[in-house]
């Protein structure tokens, strides 16, 4: 068949009136809304907080250029190394639990019995929830005289130290990130489930294999690559949490700021009156070339296994 | 054009531009303003609150009538902001050219403003006033390595202890006789915790700024230029803290503790001290009647006699368009007859001169408020700033997390300050 421009099919539908070709711009003109929302949002943020970051700006003075002082700045500073160790073990701490737990949850609910509907949402309902609201829930719950503590009590432990002892602390905040992204997560892997062939589930049972093995040598073979997608996400917003850290271990980042993590100090660093511009903006690029590498590294991984 | 150099010209334009962009932010720098404010008194005035019309809308909407009544041709607009966020909501508006004419602010607030040229100088503007305020409160608004005064003194305030009497009780400790001095504090608080087999902590918090002053710690050099706070006295401070906190005496929760969780621990009854004000004791009556039946009121401990004065401010923006008018309204919301009726709104004292001598501030009727209000009130004419007005936020979190470091057992209290103070003199260097 014939193709041919939308000009040529009016000439040929015989209306007597030649449209003119597009005018070189007009492409331009079309992409024009998209470019100017994604350079003054994203690309412009961008290049200043780099820019920012090679000077002495802060919140109310114009920064001097002052090369790499920032940068070296961070290696002397050791509140930039346990932010570092700190957003590196989140990583670590909730990228494995958000790619398994909710590919189980998913194989759970994905059945069909009574009732599974409320259980989908009831998973799913953190992820609406407000992070402020349900980090001050998670709050309430495992202070020192919280409803887990008191529970520990009845049960005959001593009293736990979620919110006082630092590395409890990091981990009550990864427990409630995971908790909360659990539904999330579930819906992807329900929706990678639906295109699992029911054929390869029921020729590997009448191999012989059991759920457990129809779950290694199927499902999961059937889903890498969602899970390839989970990992990367997941590692990308671990890197980048600040919510839950802050509403659980405070604004200064835990007992002596021993559960910063990097987006907490640029937080800390680039906010107020006084606000350290130029240091905070060297702190996000770090931050971003951490969650870029994290990225690389998961896809890189991922291409090996295609392999 | 080679594709290539048409490339290098592209890039060149947007980094050219991106130079322009980003050169053009910021604000103007010191005396970037005209400390002038002479001339008619007309125009639109803005007009920003700290987190005020909530209660008192009533209160507000009257001053401003009166004040467009004996201003005909001024109109103001009055904005309120909520109270968390505040020094992030200034910032951006400084940063963005869109400060309001007139705004309130605390001295540490005051402070990068002036030193980036947005406050108006009231000291020349408006310097025929001085003698209305009371000296300490003018002081207030005075910045170390600036020229002049940099807001209209407002409001004071001075925190009284809130302690439990039963709790007291129960510890074996007279709750007649509060601790008033950090001594005292001390070795209740040791009783407090030994007594209760450390189910109840004395306090909720870790000394802060304020505490290491009314400890007697000398904060900062003469001439404001380098921070003190690591002298032995300070050590002194921190190691019998550390003491309190082994003990059991803190609670535990105390290294991570802000305002709002201490009043909770506070109002649980799991904590026997807490500093608040009187808007304290009208939230106890109302959703804890337990605590209410037993709570006392006391000053705030302090070994040099001098109360911890909380001031704020109304500054008057140093590029303001309409700079006679907001010259005018700052003082006219902060003259004498409006504090007063600001002060009968709530409990908070007047800036001017006398204002604490009205019978208001002198004489109880035997009820609580006026307790809190006549104690609060007496105290205030010694009280003093304890805060320096150019500790940052920052330097807040670098002096607390020095504290917690000590307290945990990580780092001597001698090493912990030193710590902190030298980092606080280089943000304060460098900023």
């Amino acid at each position: 068949m014939r193709r041919s421009a939308p000009g040529g099919d009016a000439r040929e539908r015989g209306r007597g009136t030649a449209i003119r070709p597009h005018l070189p711009t007009s492409p331009w003109l079309f992409l024009a809304p998209g470019l100017l929302v994604v350079g003054g949002f994203s690309l412009y943020p961008f290049v200043s907080t780099v820019a920012h970051s090679f000077t002495d700006a802060r919140t109310l003075t114009v920064g001097q250029f002052t090369g790499g002082a920032n940068y070296r700045e961070m290696l002397h500073d050791p509140m930039f190394w346990t932010g570092l160790r700190n957003s590196l073990l989140y990583v670590l701490g909730v990228v494995p639990p958000l790619v398994v737990l909710p590919l189980l949850l998913a194989l759970l609910v994905r059945r069909s019995v009574p009732g599974i509907a409320f259980f989908r949402a009831a998973f799913y309902l953190p992820v609406v929830a407000s992070v402020v609201v349900v980090g001050l829930i998670w709050v309430w719950l495992l202070d020192d005289r919280g409803l887990i503590n008191a529970l520990l009590g009845v049960l005959g432990f001593g009293r736990v130290g979620f919110l006082s002892d630092p590395w409890l602390l990091l981990l009550s905040a990864m427990a409630v990130t995971v908790w909360k992204g659990l539904g999330y997560y579930m819906i992807v892997y329900l929706a990678a489930l639906t295109q699992v062939p029911r054929e390869l589930h029921e020729a590997c049972a009448v191999d012989g294999a059991g759920p457990v093995r129809r779950f290694v040598t199927v499902t999961v073979p059937a889903v890498r690559s969602t899970m390839v997608l989970v990992a990367a996400l997941s590692a990308v917003n671990a890197c980048k949490v600040f919510s839950e850290v802050y509403l659980m271990a405070g604004a200064t980042g835990g007992p002596g700021g021993e559960d910063t993590t990097l987006v907490m100090l640029v937080q800390q660093a680039g906010t107020g009156l006084s606000g350290r511009v130029g240091y905070a903006s060297a702190l996000s690029v770090v931050v971003f070339v951490l969650t870029l590498g994290l990225m690389l590294l998961v896809l890189r991984a991922n291409r090996r296994e295609d392999r | 054009m080679p594709r290539d150099s048409r490339r290098t010209r592209i890039a060149q334009a947007v980094l050219a531009a991106s130079v322009l962009l980003l050169s053009a932010c910021g604000a103007p720098g010191p005396g970037g303003g005209d400390d002038s404010a002479e001339g008619a008194v007309k125009g639109q005035v803005t007009f920003q609150t700290w987190n005020l019309k909530a209660r008192f809308q009533k209160y507000f909407d009257g001053v401003i009538k009166d004040f467009e009544k004996k201003y005909p041709g001024t109109e103001v607009k009055w904005i309120d902001q909520p109270a968390e966020g505040y020094p992030q909501k200034l910032s951006a508006d400084a940063a963005a050219g869109t400060l309001p004419d007139v705004v309130n602010v605390s001295p540490d607030l005051a402070y990068p403003l002036a030193k980036a040229g947005l406050a108006l100088d009231i000291g020349k503007a408006a310097g025929k006033y001085r003698t209305e305020y009371l000296d300490g409160a003018w002081q207030s608004q005075e910045m170390p390595g600036l020229p002049g005064v940099y807001a209209f003194p407002w409001y004071l305030n001075t925190g009284p202890m809130f302690y439990n009497k039963a709790l007291f009780r129960r510890a074996g400790l007279d709750p007649a006789k509060p601790p008033t001095t950090y001594d005292g504090l001390f070795a209740d608080a040791l009783t407090m915790a030994r007594n209760s087999d450390r189910k109840i902590a004395m306090l909720a918090g870790t000394p802060s700024i304020e505490d290491f002053g009314r400890y007697g710690v000398r904060l900062m050099d003469a001439r404001g230029t380098a921070f003190t706070f690591n002298e032995p006295k300070g050590v002194e401070l921190l190691t019998r803290y550390k003491e309190l906190y082994a003990a059991g005496a803190l609670d535990s929760q105390a290294l991570t503790s802000v305002a709002e969780s201490a009043g909770r621990k506070f109002a649980q009854q799991s904590v026997a001290m807490n500093p608040g004000s009187a808007l304290d004791l009208e939230n106890f009556k109302r959703d804890a009647p337990g605590l209410y039946e037993n709570v006392g009121i006391t000053d705030a401990v302090n070994n040099t006699g001098k109360a911890n004065m909380y001031v704020q401010g109304l500054m008057v923006n140093a590029q303001s368009k309409v700079k006679p008018a907001a010259v005018a309204l700052a003082h006219f919301v902060t003259d004498r007859q409006n504090q007063m009726a600001f002060a009968r709104q709530v409990t908070v004292f007047p800036s001017t001169k006398g204002a604490l001598d009205d019978p208001y501030f002198t004489k109880e009727d035997g009820t609580d408020a006026t307790r809190v209000r006549v104690a609060a009130a007496k105290s205030l004419k010694t009280a003093v700033n304890y805060t320096p007005v150019v500790l940052s936020d920052q330097m807040k979190t670098v002096l607390r997390n020095a504290v917690a470091r000590a307290l945990q057992g990580r780092q001597s209290p001698q090493a912990a300050l030193d710590s902190a103070a030298a980092q606080c003199d280089r943000l304060l260097k460098t900023g």
